[in-house]
């Protein structure tokens, strides 16, 4: 957090995960979009896709400003998640419970999202994953848990003010879990 | 990356002789690029492979971040993007009306003057919205 009590977090995932959704749902003011029609309806049969970025911002009650940027989902703006990640306090990653690449790319974004921003807290978010059973993040964890990687996993409908409220509260918990404890003065 | 082009072959054809006349033209142009708003290459003049895709994608990206600027600023809509360098420019112009929407980017050094290329840069917007709307 920077000296104005401003912090950033990065939504990031794939196309059709969900970013520009949990950035408008969560956000104070109206997004800051750049989405364009999507010609590319053989790779992903959606209207529109963002090409650089989305931006909202949201005010916790004790004045923290958390801003929140949505980086675009396909791998042809690569060169935005690195410009997005640099200076992020915190990453959530949305990854579509119903694409076949799932795994995949929780997997990748990962990977790629841990190098951009090291050491930072990382959350994800698994959506539309329909069935309702404790279990149904177990694959998720043991794909990151194969490569020694144990983050915060949550089944989240990210239309829900609530569940990207507990996204964002997930990496807040962590920084502050992270921060010494204050100094006390000596009487 | 190829693109699955929203428009007739014969029309991108037309345009990539368009983009070649232009860099031929001004003898300082280094790369065109004529770029779906989601960032896949139509045409391009030389072609240059990954190059030419990664300048596609970040001109849409910065055409799409100009554009939010600009109706932040209630400016309505941006019509093009100007980058200088200390050894030249690249410019990204949106084209009007093609569906889908299309922008145009030059890359040139600074031997060229800047208001030519603008001016050479916007008539070739012209011939090409000519083309593409056909």
């Amino acid at each position: 957090m920077n000296a104005a009590g401003e912090l950033k977090i990065v939504f990031t995932g794939p196309m059709g995960a969900g970013k520009t959704t949990a950035i408008t749902a969560i956000s104070d003011t109206p997004p800051v979009s750049t989405e364009v029609a999507n010609n590319d309806q053989q790779a992903f049969a959606k209207a529109s896709t963002t090409v650089a970025l989305d931006f909202g911002q949201l005010a916790l009650s004790d004045g923290t400003v958390v801003r929140l940027y949505g980086t675009p989902g396909q791998e042809r703006f690569a060169f935005m998640w690195e410009i997005l990640g640099r200076g992020a306090m915190g990453v959530i990653l949305l990854i579509d419970a119903n694409s076949p690449n799932a795994l995949n790319d929780l997997e990748h974004y990962t990977r790629t999202f841990r190098g951009i921003s090291p050491g930072q807290p990382f959350v994800v978010g698994i959506g539309r994953l329909h069935d309702a059973a404790d279990d149904a993040l177990a694959p998720f964890r043991e794909r990151l848990a194969t490569h020694g990687i144990v983050v915060p996993i949550f089944s989240v409908d990210v239309r829900k003010h609530e569940d990207t409220q507990l996204l964002i509260a997930t990496v807040m918990a962590i920084l502050e879990a992270r921060m010494p404890e204050p100094e006390h003065g000596h009487a | 990356m190829a693109t699955p082009s929203p428009f007739k072959p014969a029309a991108v054809e037309a345009a990539q002789r368009h983009l070649e006349a232009f860099a031929l033209g001004n003898s300082d142009v280094a790369l065109t690029v004529l770029t779906s708003g989601d960032g896949f290459e139509i045409a391009a003049y030389p072609a240059k492979g990954p190059v030419t895709a990664r300048v596609a994608a970040m001109s849409s990206s910065m055409q799409a971040l100009a554009q939010a600027l600009t109706r932040e600023a209630g400016l309505g809509r941006n019509r093009s993007l100007i980058v200088e360098t200390d050894t030249g420019s690249a410019i990204v112009l949106d084209l009007d009306d093609t569906l889908p929407r299309t922008s145009l980017a030059v890359i040139a050094s600074n031997r060229e003057l800047l208001g030519k290329l603008i001016w050479a840069s916007r008539n070739l917007c012209k011939q090409l919205e000519k083309t593409l709307g056909q």
